[in-house]
């Protein structure tokens, strides 16, 4: 067989590579290029993908609606990053060539993590809405992070300030559980609760559910076991 | 004609007991290397180094070390993603906790703890044999999964349970720029690679693969079971955690357990039964075919698409990389068995006696 098929293997290897240069093409003037690093696939893809077509098409909306914003179309690629690190940080090397000073939105804490360095070295900007690091809410600690919409912190802290209001302003003795994935970024607002516990005096009851946070059977029951005034849920759960 | 042994004479020892034996493969070992260190810094531009070269040199690290113990030692492990990740947050405490810790020595250290680690979950291989201790070596990946996660001391009590480096320098030298890191890890990669070389042809190499090859009949012949395996696990070990101190330091930066969940043990053995078992070349084969070929795949397809007037949907992208690669890795399989190295073996025997076909 062999070095018939293995030269035939290699002409198609080669041609694959050499098709893979013209694919480098830069964003023309006139237009503004936005990498979009989405999750179409793997465990999380039933609510990557609606996310993914919504900002997909809201960027047709703009193009076709409006031309574009102030006559600048814009364009976009995506790449899949599965909601995994090492996926992303690919994806974010792969489209950062293709428009200087793009603004990357990750969708992941993990991703977030690894790029808040590679970032700041390659002036790009990165957009965490609701999601990355609650230290990125102080500007001048990353200073190409943009946390847009509040981070986990923030998050928590809405949640209890509207749990508080509808307790009537007492949460003296009160019970509230968080439901966390059990990764780094579900753990992220449970420092605030905590916190928050002991200013206002509530009990403070930590479930995490295992990634990929399919299996809440058995968290659901000790919910139920458990009187609890209200529960919140992190991310992913 | 060109590649053949005959007239090479040895006329002492040491030219006898040199690691490349054949003229033309010292010389083509050279020569790769220094393409390596001179010539790939002026080909690869940046996308190719932080996306492709530094991934890949890292993870053929990391199969280096599970083919010592998988393709040498022959004892099938599914726990390199925890010995990885034990290097990894290893030198992550080491180089945070005490100060002014040189890069080098926390990913050595690093690599230290993990052959301790290696060893200790290595013992069941003295009972245990093929499947059973894979599914043994699987509590390992659990266990580090589980610790790295809720023990936070070993992430400095950061808040998250991530872990991140900054500020990496090697004798002055910043490994910010996606050149230095390319070269930081080539040089890890070269020394690993002649030690792992060096030992696999050595005593200790036979008695692995003695060991390997059928265990009773090691032990007859006076191989000691347990030296030769927690050695394998040892050695091996050593190699996956300082891979995986890179890899977190140098690839990621900043990583959380899932950056070596199971997954990663799984990547790690294919890349080992798809390269060659028991083979050195066969580990940078396997890790080359893991690594690049998803990429290329996924650059591929949208072109491809274009070239016949249709768009590739992004989903449908990722899902036709793995079935493609999944059919990949069924036909090498099936055609070559023995792996890529075995291709390459082939080359070199065909070489050897070319013109004539046998």
């Amino acid at each position: 067989m062999t070095i018939r098929k293995l030269t035939l293997a290699i002409a198609l290897v080669g041609g694959a590579f050499s098709a893979l240069v013209p694919s480098a093409s830069f964003a023309q003037a006139k237009e503004q290029f936005f990498p979009a690093l989405p999750y179409r696939s793997g465990a999380y893809a039933p609510n990557g993908v609606p996310w993914a077509n919504g900002f997909v098409d809201y960027m047709k909306l703009i193009n076709a609606r409006d031309g574009g914003v102030n006559g600048v179309k814009l364009t976009y690629e995506e790449c899949d990053t599965a909601y995994a690190t090492d996926r992303g940080v690919e994806c974010y090397e792969r489209l950062k060539g293709k428009a200087n000073g793009a603004i990357f939105q990750p969708l992941s804490t993990g991703i977030t993590f690894a790029l808040t360095e590679k970032v700041g070295a390659d002036k790009n900007s990165l957009i965490t809405a609701g999601l990355g690091r609650s230290e990125s809410s102080d500007g001048g600690v990353f200073k190409w992070n943009f946390p847009l919409m509040g981070t986990y912190w923030s998050g928590a802290d809405i949640l209890m300030q509207h749990i508080t209001a509808k307790e009537g302003g007492n949460m003296k003795g009160k019970k509230i559980a968080l439901v966390y994935h059990d990764s780094p970024y579900g753990k992220e607002p449970i420092i605030l609760l905590q916190e928050r516990a002991k200013i206002q005096g509530f009990d403070l009851t930590l479930l995490p559910v295992t990634a990929p946070g399919i299996e809440q059977k058995a968290t659901w029951l000790q919910i139920r076991q458990t009187a609890l005034t209200m529960c919140c849920f992190g991310a992913g759960a | 004609m060109f590649y053949r042994e005959n007239g090479q004479f040895k006329t002492s020892y040491r030219a006898d007991q040199q690691i490349f034996g054949i003229t033309q493969d010292r010389a083509g070992v050279l020569l790769l290397i220094a393409f390596a260190f001179l010539g790939v810094p002026f080909l690869a531009d940046e996308y190719m180094f932080r996306a492709i070269l530094v991934p890949f040199l890292i993870l053929s690290l990391a199969a280096l070390g599970v083919n010592i113990l998988v393709g040498y030692c022959g004892q099938i492990s599914l726990g390199s993603g925890a010995f990885m990740a034990v290097g990894a947050y290893a030198a992550f405490n080491f180089f945070v906790r005490v100060d002014g810790m040189p890069v080098v020595l926390a990913l050595l250290l690093g690599g230290v703890f993990s052959t301790l680690v290696g060893m200790f979950f290595g013992i069941p291989s003295l009972r245990v044999k093929g499947l059973y201790l894979a599914v043994a070596t699987l509590a390992a990946q659990f266990f580090c999964d589980w610790a790295f996660l809720r023990i936070k001391w070993f992430t400095n009590d950061s808040a998250s349970g991530t872990a991140s480096v900054a500020d990496l320098q090697v004798l002055g030298f910043a490994i910010t720029t996606p050149l230095a890191k390319y070269l930081f890890c080539l040089c890890f990669l070269v020394a690993f690679g002649f030690l792992a070389k060096n030992l696999v042809r050595g005593a200790i190499g036979r008695e692995w693969m003695a060991i390997r090859d059928m265990d009773v009949a090691a032990a007859v012949i006076g191989i000691r079971p347990m030296y030769a395996k927690l050695s394998a696990f040892a050695v091996s070990s050593f190699i996956v955690g300082v891979a995986g101190g890179l890899w977190a330091f140098v690839y990621l930066g900043s990583w959380e357990p899932a950056a070596f969940s199971v997954d990663r043990s799984f990547q790690l053995l294919f890349m080992v039964i798809l390269g060659g078992m028991g083979s050195v070349m066969g580990s940078f084969f396997g890790a080359a075919f893991i690594v690049v070929l998803p990429i290329a795949i996924n650059q591929f397809l949208p072109i491809l698409g274009h070239m016949f007037g249709f768009t590739v949907d992004t989903a449908a992208l990722t899902h036709t990389e793995f079935i493609v690669f999944g059919a990949l890795i069924v036909w090498f399989l099936i055609v070559e068995p023995h792996g890529l190295a075995r291709l390459w073996s082939v080359g070199k025997q065909k070489m050897r006696i070319w013109p004539f076909p046998h």
